[in-house]
């Protein structure tokens, strides 16, 4: 319990501090009150999730996997106010806390997507639910996914109730910078995307490579050709250098103020919100995400980015990851792939299944990702189909490396893998229970608990996947009753 | 190839895999990613030994062997042993495996496209003014150096329906076996069934394309009788060209089916509608509400192609879209068939839509006969493919587990006779890479 309290106070902090960590003149000054201060250069709105009890919860006696390395034949997880307090064998419950009989199943962490388009692309899929492509400039870091998001698209029940926890939430790829991604957790009961935040989950800043900016631009101004592309990435993050500097410059003229040295406030600096966001990937607190599909193209992103200063934290799709991967793991990226997706388009026709195998082999860090709201409800059977390919050629992957491409590199990716990806003590208590081994093309999340609240439950009818949206179709259908 | 394919045969797939690799790209540089397959010639025998078989006529039979002679299944003997095998004929051990007849891919476009975003690499429609093209026969156009083919046959998919796209009617569906290189070979039948789409397809309303339909049924009619009226030029307007008539006639005769995408329970019920009112044979593709109408269906006859993963309310047209489709289906009489519609590139994940389906209640049987029997049914080709009966075409597989679980494999392919290198333009590339990861 002192644990839990202390990791989530942590956390909180942690957050706070990097917040904060680009403009140190806010702590450690004392301006006079009409200084305006500087703008934030990290979550441009602060999100207040709302407070909530996390529940208590005791898994018992299942197949525990936990994405750690360790796999346990027969284990308990203990979750304490939200919080795993203890992963091991022959736990008892604490008064109060509600026993899950596990054995005969199969129990790991909730799986994590690092690309989803739920909310922002939301079913059905009408003109109005369009809301993922600030598709009117190739540069749009000003927009954010979080502006985007409907938490009642009846599509992401369906991905709980496939055993997905958490994911992060991105604008499109018709442009260079689409904007700001945001991370989700799918809790009950949410009516605003500050409602569904992960709680101190950095923003993403989502980039596009390729046929996408190209496609869409070409006959709009450009970039007509990959040349285009990088010229446009890198005058974006040369506009973002120059607004860190001027900021910066601003922030010295406040400390000399403070400090007497100069007589006038300096005039405040005009905010950029677009500008805000790509200073904000240079000094490392936002994480660029980046769709690209060719070696090549990754090659020169993985340059451009040093030439600034960052490091980009996970390529999306790349289906050519395995051309490069000992280049992924020296670089520290990971790539969010999918297990066979390929040949839709001539950036994805070397696609191949043994991808994530091959970058596993090459020491880079690969995760399975969706793009799918059908795809993220088997995020367990692509993770399979991409271990099954590897090992048939000799790669050696066990279930714990293949469940990390679902859990902790996703987590790792997302920047939350002090709190998630794994079932360690002093991480949320999100669970999944699986009828069997989750790499089965029979397996099912049975019941899916986020901070050890029960949110999916396949054999209790006041807990299948309901929207406002599904309401009301079929009136002799009794849901209705059960709001999520 | 032969001895290649004894030796490949006779041990572990991995050694297989690689093997053959390296001697295909020593013999043949120039070509790539196209194993040479072809058709097994008529002195061709092979024993398929041992394997728990699945027959395709609803038999399983635990430990049989299948008996191919040339292109065709000749026999399956039980109680058969490696013993048994006559000297000169080839012997795949299938002992602790699972045989089932080769998956077959509904309403692909295999041969047709190779990156679907790219125009130059698609013949899949004819883009011309009318909504009716009934007439297109893209048989002509496949293309049997596609890399899909071999790259799905690898996979287990050894036979696969070539639909055409676009307008109200799109054209006639070919019947191939996929025979990657094999250009002489690879169209088993130029024009199995004439495909469709309702929905918004003509004039942006659901009446005016079931309208429109019904009016080119009712003129190839009228062409059918009045045929030397037409000839005078004495015949009113058609709702179409004559050639895209005519194509109609066998559909109109019952001899091959009409194939029509249709997704709302409207739309289905006016496609069975209309196949009564014609009498025409009528196979639903998509169905995604097809479960609300199943009795209709049932009764019918109507044999319905679902996509069984499709479970969200993508459209207001598929709203009741659900998980359990091809089993309430099925428990209600109805032929249900599964493939990946949409998804020519991964043809191969038939297997695991129909795992999905079998995991929301499909019996595991029915599940397997989805993707193998039922598709040819679909496509009135019941007499030559989908199952392993004698005198059937000898497309069968291998595999070294549950043809449905994600963790097995096929360890040998079949088509016409012919067991087919398991190399694809994927394999090749990855194994450039896989040497290199490996010498670091």
């Amino acid at each position: 319990m002192t644990t839990t309290a202390r990791i989530v106070r942590t956390l909180g902090l942690a957050a706070t501090v990097a917040t904060f960590a680009c403009a140190p003149t806010q702590s450690s000054t004392t301006a006079p009150g009409e200084l305006a201060p500087a703008p934030p250069r990290t979550t441009s709105t602060p999100l207040t999730p709302p407070v909530r009890a996390g529940a208590s919860v005791l898994v018992q006696g299942g197949r525990v996997m936990t994405a750690t390395g360790v796999i346990l034949d027969e284990g308990d997880v203990l979750v304490v106010d939200g919080i795993i307090q203890e992963v091991g064998e022959n736990l008892s419950a604490p008064e109060g806390v509600t026993i899950v009989d596990a054995r005969g199943k199969t129990v790991t962490p909730g799986l994590i997507d690092t690309h989803s388009h739920m909310g922002v692309y939301a079913s059905p899929g009408l003109r109005a639910h369009s809301d993922g492509n600030e598709a009117v400039a190739p540069t749009t870091p000003y927009a954010r996914a979080q502006d985007g998001y409907w938490p009642q698209d009846p599509q992401i029940p369906w991905a709980v109730a496939g055993g997905v926890t958490a994911a992060q939430i991105l604008p499109g790829s018709a442009n260079l910078i689409g904007g700001r991604s945001t991370v989700v957790k799918f809790y009950p009961h949410v009516r605003s995307a500050a409602a569904a935040h992960f709680p101190g989950a950095p923003d993403g800043m989502k980039m596009a490579c390729g046929e996408n900016p190209k496609r869409v631009y070409g006959d709009k101004g450009g970039p007509q050709t990959r040349m285009g592309n990088v010229a446009g990435h890198r005058q974006a993050f040369e506009d973002g250098k120059n607004y860190l500097r001027t900021l910066r410059q601003y922030e010295e003229e406040v400390e000399k103020y403070a400090r007497g040295e100069r007589e006038e406030a300096p005039e405040p600096i005009e905010r950029n919100f677009g500008l805000e966001t790509i200073a904000g990937v240079i000094d490392g607190d936002i994480f660029v995400h980046n769709h690209c599909y060719r070696a090549d193209e990754m090659l020169i992103m993985m340059s451009l980015a040093k030439e600034y200063g960052f490091t980009i934290r996970s390529f999306h799709h790349a289906v050519e990851a395995y051309k490069i991967a000992p280049e992924l793991a020296a670089a520290g990226t990971a790539v969010s792939i999918w297990a066979d997706w390929w040949g839709f388009k001539a950036e994805a026709f070397d696609g191949i299944r043994e991808n994530a195998a091959l970058v596993f082999l090459g020491g880079a860090r690969p995760i399975i990702h969706s793009d799918s709201a059908i795809g993220i409800q088997r995020l367990n059977q692509e993770a399979a189909k991409a271990m099954y390919a590897g090992r048939r050629i000799g790669v050696e992957i066990s279930e714990d490396d293949a469940l990390r491409w679902i859990t902790s590199n996703a987590a790792w990716a997302l920047g939350v893998e002090d709190v998630a990806g794994t079932l360690s003590a002093g991480k949320m208590g999100d669970v999944v229970i699986w009828n069997t081994t989750p790499f089965s093309v029979y397996a099912k999340a049975e019941q899916v608990f986020i901070e050890g609240t029960l949110v999916y439950d396949r054999s209790d009818p006041a807990r299948q996947p309901s929207t406002d949206f599904s309401v009301g179709w079929d009136l002799s259908s009794t849901e209705g009753g059960n709001e999520r | 190839m032969s001895n290649i394919h004894t030796t490949i045969l006779g041990r572990g797939l991995r050694l297989l895999t690689l093997s053959v690799a390296c001697v295909t790209a020593a013999t043949h540089p120039a070509h790539a990613g196209s194993p040479d397959t072809r058709e097994a010639p008529a002195d061709a025998h092979v024993f398929v030994v041992g394997g728990m078989v699945h027959v395709g006529d609803g038999q399983i039979l635990s430990n049989a062997t299948v008996e191919i002679q040339g292109t065709k299944v000749v026999a399956i003997h039980e109680a058969y042993t490696l013993a048994n095998v006559p000297s000169d004929a080839r012997t795949i051990d299938a002992s602790g495996k699972v045989v089932t007849p080769g998956i077959i891919g509904a309403d692909t476009s295999l041969g047709l496209l190779e990156i679907e975003m790219e125009a130059s690499t698609r013949d899949q429609s004819r883009s011309d003014e009318s909504i009716v093209r009934a007439g297109y026969q893209p048989s002509t156009a496949i293309n049997a150096d596609s890399s899909l083919l071999q790259i799905q046959a690898v996979e287990g998919v050894t036979s696969a329906a070539v639909a055409p796209s676009g307008g109200l009617l799109s054209g006639q569906v070919a019947w191939i076996d996929l025979l990657q290189g094999a250009h002489e070979d690879i169209v088993f039948a130029p024009s199995v069934a004439v495909d469709g789409r309702l929905g918004q397809t003509v004039a942006g309303s659901r009446a005016a394309t079931i309208a429109a339909l019904r009016k080119t049924l009712q003129d190839a009619r009228v062409l059918r009788s009045r045929g030397s009226a037409y000839e005078r030029r004495q015949l009113r307007d058609l709702a179409a060209d004559a050639a895209d008539l005519e194509a109609l006639f066998p559909v109109l005769d019952g001899k091959i089916p009409l194939t029509l995408t249709a997704n709302r329970t409207s739309d289905l019920l006016a496609a069975v509608g209309l196949a009564k009112e014609f009498n025409i044979k009528l196979v639903l593709l998509g169905g995604a509400e097809a479960w609300k109408v199943r009795d209709v269906l049932a009764e019918a006859g109507v044999i319905v192609v679902v996509q069984p993963s499709s479970n969200l309310p993508q459209s207001f047209e598929s709203l009741g879209s659900r998980l359990e489709n091809a089993a309430l289906l099925y428990e209600a009489g109805v032929k249900v068939g599964i493939a990946v519609l949409g998804d020519t590139h991964n043809v191969r994940n038939a297997r695991q839509e129909a795992g999905i389906a079998a995991s929301y209640g499909l019996p595991r049987d029915a599940a397997i006969a989805a993707v193998t029997q039922v598709i040819a049914e679909a496509y009135g080709m019941q007499e030559s493919h989908g199952s392993l009966q004698p005198g059937k075409i000898a497309n069968l597989v291998v595999w070294s587990g549950d043809p449905l679980e994600l963790s097995s494999w096929p360890e040998a392919v079949i088509i016409r006779g012919a067991p087919i290198p398991l190399i694809s333009r994927q394999s090749k590339l990855r194994d450039r890479y896989l040497e290199r990861l490996r010498a670091q």
